[in-house]
């Protein structure tokens, strides 16, 4: 057999083995360890075909459902309500799937873990550390964010719009991506593409990409900034950009992207940052790394951290 | 049955098939993250209780599988954004959103038709597989074929599939 032969059989059972452990009913685990091992090629030709599949399937996701498809609103229902909330959450890109929750629908991060939901609609959730969304089962386009953060990159469907409950705080998509944050009582919402309103009705605020809004309780004012669009969500690739943001925010940022909880000590309020932080990597590194650039020092605290002004005096 | 042992419970098989962990790992190229990957495995596995899981051991390979591959799919994007920076500050324009936009609409275009050219079957099955998770043996019942059909269905569309990518790579 020609090389060339040799590579196109070694493709086409890679893809096999692609194809075969997406099944959820797949045990030939220790199979692929064999086949893997025979052959350098075989491990290189693996990741090849899972980097299409993924291409593929992601496109597709992201994708209205093509017409023949289009399922009508009731049946939709039903279908997310059993398989279809199943489904979707199994075809999730990359994350765990807390089994017990299903029929309640739940989805939830632990501290430190991330995971990214695609619902069945091509809208996708990407939830931060200690999240918890909980889908609606008459409803696939109506969700709650109970607490931490999530970026949402809603399909816009005009004629039934996807709705992100924070409390009893609407948040309703116009098409878009937007970052929102639950903290105890406070909201924190940015926009990265499209638009969102905020709270529908006589007091609604609409917020275009590049917007952004913090209201620290239910009952305070919502404060409006300007934010980079393209920066919303960033904590997804690890870089969280501020600008003239208070540095006790910052430790709560730092503590729900390192999953660990980081305290806030005397000063640190009247501090403030702009710029960018990366918090990638060990949280000693983040640590490591921030400190200097925020002018604090970390120490631990118990379980815990603290962020302290790293010269007694601050300007 | 108490809590603290039902978490200990998937604890438990994972400590039983760690040789079986590690070689898979080891096979699948994580070398000297191998270790790492299994610590990771080890803390996200005490948030989930067993009995939840009708089968443990085939649910942590799955698992591990899947770390495997957000860990590529994180190298892969890291790289691909370090390279549009250096990218960025050498060129004085960045593609604008709108043409990048544009850009995963034709793709999308033709990966759709590609899988229409294929036939309305392969394309469902293709779909039902990929996209809403469902297993092949229950694909086959749905559609009243047999399960060699549905997964010739599949090689079809993963085979070309790939091929689609290689040509629009080159582009």
């Amino acid at each position: 057999m020609s090389t060339q032969a040799q590579g196109v059989n070694i493709s086409e059972e890679a893809r096999r083995w692609v194809i075969a452990t997406r099944d959820p009913s797949f045990d030939g685990w220790d199979r692929l360890s064999e086949w893997l091992e025979r052959d350098p090629a075989h491990l290189a030709a693996y990741e090849a075909a899972l980097d299409a599949d993924e291409w593929a399937a992601q496109l597709l996701a992201d994708a209205p459902p093509p017409a023949s498809n289009v399922i009508p609103l009731r049946a939709r229902r039903r279908w997310f309500l059993g398989a279809g909330i199943a489904a979707s959450l199994l075809a999730a890109v990359g994350g765990w799937i807390v089994f017990q929750r299903l029929d309640s629908g739940e989805i939830v991060t632990a501290p430190g873990e991330r995971r990214t939901v695609q619902l069945a609609d091509g809208s996708r959730i990407v939830l931060n550390g200690a999240t918890v969304v909980k889908l609606d089962s008459d409803d696939p386009r109506h969700v709650e964010l109970a607490s931490g953060e999530a970026l949402f990159d809603v399909r816009h469907d005009s004629s039934h719009p996807f709705v992100v409950m924070a409390g009893s705080t609407r948040l309703v998509d116009a098409g878009t991506v937007f970052n929102v944050i639950r903290d105890g009582a406070s909201l924190d919402l940015a926009v990265g593409h499209g638009a969102v309103i905020f709270e529908p009705g006589p007091r609604e605020i609409r917020l275009n990409a590049g917007e952004a809004l913090h209201r620290s309780s239910p009952q305070a004012a919502p404060v409006l900034r300007r934010t980079n669009p393209q920066a919303v969500g960033g904590w997804q690739a690890g870089q969280l950009q501020y600008e003239n943001a208070s540095l006790d925010q910052i430790a709560r940022d730092l503590g729900r992207n390192t999953g660990l909880e980081v305290r806030a000590g005397d000063g640190i309020e009247r501090m403030r940052f702009t710029g960018t932080l990366t918090v990638t990597g060990a949280p000693e590194e983040v640590f490591a790394r921030v400190g200097p650039l925020l002018g604090v020092t970390f120490a631990p605290e118990g379980a815990a951290w603290k962020m302290m002004p790293a010269n007694g005096s601050r300007p | 049955m108490n809590q603290e042992d039902q978490i200990y419970g998937l604890q438990q098989v994972l400590l039983n098939e760690r040789g079986r962990l590690l070689r898979f790992l080891a096979a699948r190229g994580a070398e000297d993250d191998a270790e790492d990957v299994f610590q990771d495995l080890w803390q996200r596995v005490v948030a989930v209780p067993i009995d939840s899981i009708a089968e443990p051991v085939s649910y942590l390979f799955r698992a591990a599988e899947n770390l495997l591959r957000d860990r590529r799919r994180s190298n892969l994007s890291r790289e691909r954004r370090q390279h549009d920076w250096y990218e960025a500050r050498t060129t004085a324009e960045e593609v604008p959103t709108g043409e990048r936009a544009l850009i995963a609409r034709q793709r999308l275009r033709e990966v759709e038709k590609v899988l229409a050219a294929l036939g309305p079957r392969v394309d469902r099955v293709f779909r039902r597989y990929r996209l809403d998770g469902v297993g092949q043996a229950v694909i086959a019942s749905e559609l009243g074929i047999s399960l060699s059909s549905v997964e010739k269905d599949l090689q079809k569309a993963y085979r070309a599939l790939a091929e689609l990518k290689v040509r629009l790579d080159a582009e």
